[in-house]
């Protein structure tokens, strides 16, 4: 079982590149630029991430899901706008003290991405298969003619049809679901060992969600893949997911296997995100919409960042910074909630390292 | 790609109609008689009746209309009411020179504006972005004249390197060349200014798609995410700009011409209105205007190779 982080100043586990832990991230903060002042979009955050697992990071928009990811894939702006801090073990390197030279390399070959819109993802004005192939282009020293062969193999692989023939279309001709496949395409075309995959359904069709879900997951399977599902959709957690991250104003509030989030959820966020969705096979009582908002960057609360909306928040909650700790008896579930889990409250210094 | 050219050809001939009906209009709208101006203020009723009736002046608008359109349909642009010679041997004889100096000042322009505004939007806030942004800002404050006189005190007066008067031997390439370059600096100059701001900005909206981040995503060093995946893309609105300047580029070659003393379809054109020739001055307006009807086919054109989503339409 991976151990849970807890602090931001853990040195690298010992356990990176040797067990089947593929990324170790500890104390991953992202803070954005707004007037000239640096406010944390992403706090503390860590996990690791184990060799063909599936973990899904889940929470409202604006919490900070996209922004791990790419920080982690270093995609965000330069320093004048945002600065990232802490590490991200990936096979005995630390990608976020990575040269950029040496992050192109990694990006696309062993670590890839694709995006919530499949519409404005794929250039407009480059054939689909020159598109599919490049990354064996850069990664591989193939030529573009075999790299186009190899691109035709990949289309295969999605199940998109007649791949001969749309091999030389252009992305316009496609429909969102058929980009999707492309994007995805594109993303295992050099075999990575981590995709992140930052809500890939989200602008699809019902029925296309399910397929493109049901195809990442096979592919996941066959390549032994370690997939990182950014999704705010819980019936997709509930479909794949291994492990579960629920992030909550760039936090981490709770982390836990799949089943036993669904079984015992413990932090009152995820509580009130299960109660939020409509379920058919159940009455689980009136729905209930969470009140209030996420808190602005600039004005994050002092205490818990989830106390203004907490019904179970205590005067407490709203002084010191509760740690994402293990519940005592159940060391993969971890919970930052000081009323529910009394070990986040004795690391409450945390919040200020 | 056939059928776009055929349409974008069929969609050119209306708005020729068009410019020649206004044209048509203006010449006779403005005030002035042509065979008062022709034949001076002492000259007879009599006189200036029978010339009226040889030019046609005194037939109904709409005789003189279908009669100026039968004309330039058979290729007829009418000739000059000064040199008698007609407007395709005065076009002819000037033309090389208004060739010359237009292609020369937009290749100056496309080479020295696209890069600097894809290196000002690449290093946005920089140095580069400031300096280019500062060059280009006075290239476009500065009028055709200026520029074309500063580059003649430095050049040719203080420098001695060119002629002060660029009439060139067009028989003789290099002398032809030689005599190209100042006026083609002066109209390039600006040329560039405008190149540059719309490439920068251009490239500045593309390298914020979600496509550029795709191609950094997938490994693509960032020369080529520049070059090939933003560039090709970002060329799209750069086209529209020079297919509109080339417009401009015309009204400032006047000034540039009449500076350099060169001559031109620009100095043809301030001639012939100065002498109110306005036959001739009608045959240069449509020439004119089949040039600009042509420049905008060839943008139409240059975007159906750039995006495959225009000529799939």
């Amino acid at each position: 079982m991976p151990s849970t982080p807890n602090s931001a100043s853990d040195p690298a586990p010992d356990n990176a590149g040797v067990s089947d832990t593929v990324l170790s991230v500890r104390g991953l903060t992202t803070a954005f630029n707004r007037r000239g002042h640096f406010h944390a979009a992403v706090r503390h955050v860590g996990f690791d991430l184990q060799r063909n697992e599936t973990l899904c990071l889940v929470g409202e928009s604006g919490c900070g899901k996209s922004v791990t990811a790419l920080s982690l894939m270093r995609l965000l702006p330069g320093r004048r706008q945002c600065r990232v801090s802490g590490s991200a073990w990936f096979d005995g390197q630390d990608l976020l003290a990575l040269s950029e030279p040496a992050m192109t390399r990694l990006r696309g070959a062993r670590l890839s991405m694709i995006f919530q819109e499949p519409m404005t993802s794929l250039n407009p004005v480059l054939p689909i298969g020159a598109q599919v192939g490049e990354p064996l282009v850069f990664h591989r020293g193939l030529s573009r003619q075999e790299a186009e062969r190899e691109a035709l193999r990949l289309l295969d692989l999605v199940k998109i049809p007649d791949a001969a023939r749309r091999l030389r279309q252009f992305p316009h001709q496609f429909s969102g679901g058929m980009r999707q496949r492309v994007m995805i395409a594109m993303a295992l075309a050099c075999r990575p060992d981590i995709l992140f995959a930052d809500e890939p359904t989200t602008a699809l069709d019902v029925t296309i969600q399910a397929q493109v879900l049901a195809l990442l997951n096979d592919l996941r399977q066959e390549r032994n893949l370690s997939l990182v599902l950014i999704t705010h959709d819980l019936g997709v957690v509930a479909s794949v997911a291994d492990r579960v991250a629920v992030m909550y104003a760039g936090e981490i509030v709770e982390q836990a296997p799949a089943d036993r989030l669904f079984a015992r959820p413990s932090h009152p966020y995820t509580e009130a995100l299960l109660r939020s969705i409509p379920r058919s096979d159940r009455d689980v009582g009136e729905l209930r919409a969470i009140s209030g908002q996420v808190p602005p960057i600039h004005r994050m609360p002092a205490g818990c960042r989830y106390a203004p909306r907490c019904p179970v928040a205590e005067a407490a909650c709203l002084d010191a910074t509760p740690a994402l700790a293990p519940l005592p008896g159940d060391p993969a579930h971890a919970v930052r909630c000081r009323v529910r889990n009394p070990a986040a409250a004795s690391e409450g210094r945390i919040g200020h390292a | 790609m056939f059928r776009y050219t055929l349409h974008r050809l069929l969609a050119a001939v209306p708005t020729l109609l068009a410019v020649l009906t206004v044209i048509f209009l203006i010449i006779r709208v403005v005030p002035g008689d042509p065979a008062i101006a022709i034949l001076g203020d002492n000259a007879s009723q009599q006189v200036i009746d029978a010339f009226r009736d040889r030019l046609g002046l005194n037939d109904p608008l709409w005789v003189q209309y279908g009669r100026f359109l039968a004309e330039i349909a058979q290729g007829d642009l009418g000739s000059s009411m000064v040199s008698g010679r007609t407007v395709w041997q005065e076009v002819g004889a000037v033309l090389p020179y208004t060739i010359d100096l237009t292609a020369a000042s937009i290749l100056i322009g496309i080479l020295l504006g696209i890069p600097l505004g894809v290196l000002a939007a690449v290093h946005r806030n920089g140095w580069i972005d400031y300096v280019t942004r500062l060059v280009s800002l006075l290239g476009l404050s500065f009028p055709a004249f200026f520029t074309a006189i500063l580059l003649i005190l430095v050049f040719s007066i203080e420098l001695r390197w060119f002629p002060v008067i660029s009439r060139a031997d067009m028989a003789d390439p290099a002398d032809r060349l030689y005599n190209l370059v100042l006026p083609a600096l002066s109209l390039g100059l600006i040329m560039t200014a405008y190149v540059t701001r719309a490439a920068r900005s251009s490239m500045l909206e593309v390298l914020g798609e979600d496509y550029v981040r795709t191609a950094r995503a997938k490994g693509v060093p960032p020369r080529v995410v520049v070059l090939h995946h933003a560039l090709r893309n970002a060329l799209i609105p750069i086209v529209t700009v020079i297919g509109l300047y080339l417009g401009l580029l015309i009204g400032n070659s006047v000034l540039t011409e009449i500076v350099f003393n060169r001559p031109g379809l620009g100095k043809l054109i301030v001639t012939s209105l100065n002498q109110r020739d306005y036959a001739m001055l009608q045959g240069l307006m449509v020439v004119y205007a089949c040039f600009i009807v042509v420049v905008n086919l060839l943008t139409d054109l240059t975007y159906g190779l750039l995006d495959p989503r225009v000529k799939h339409q």
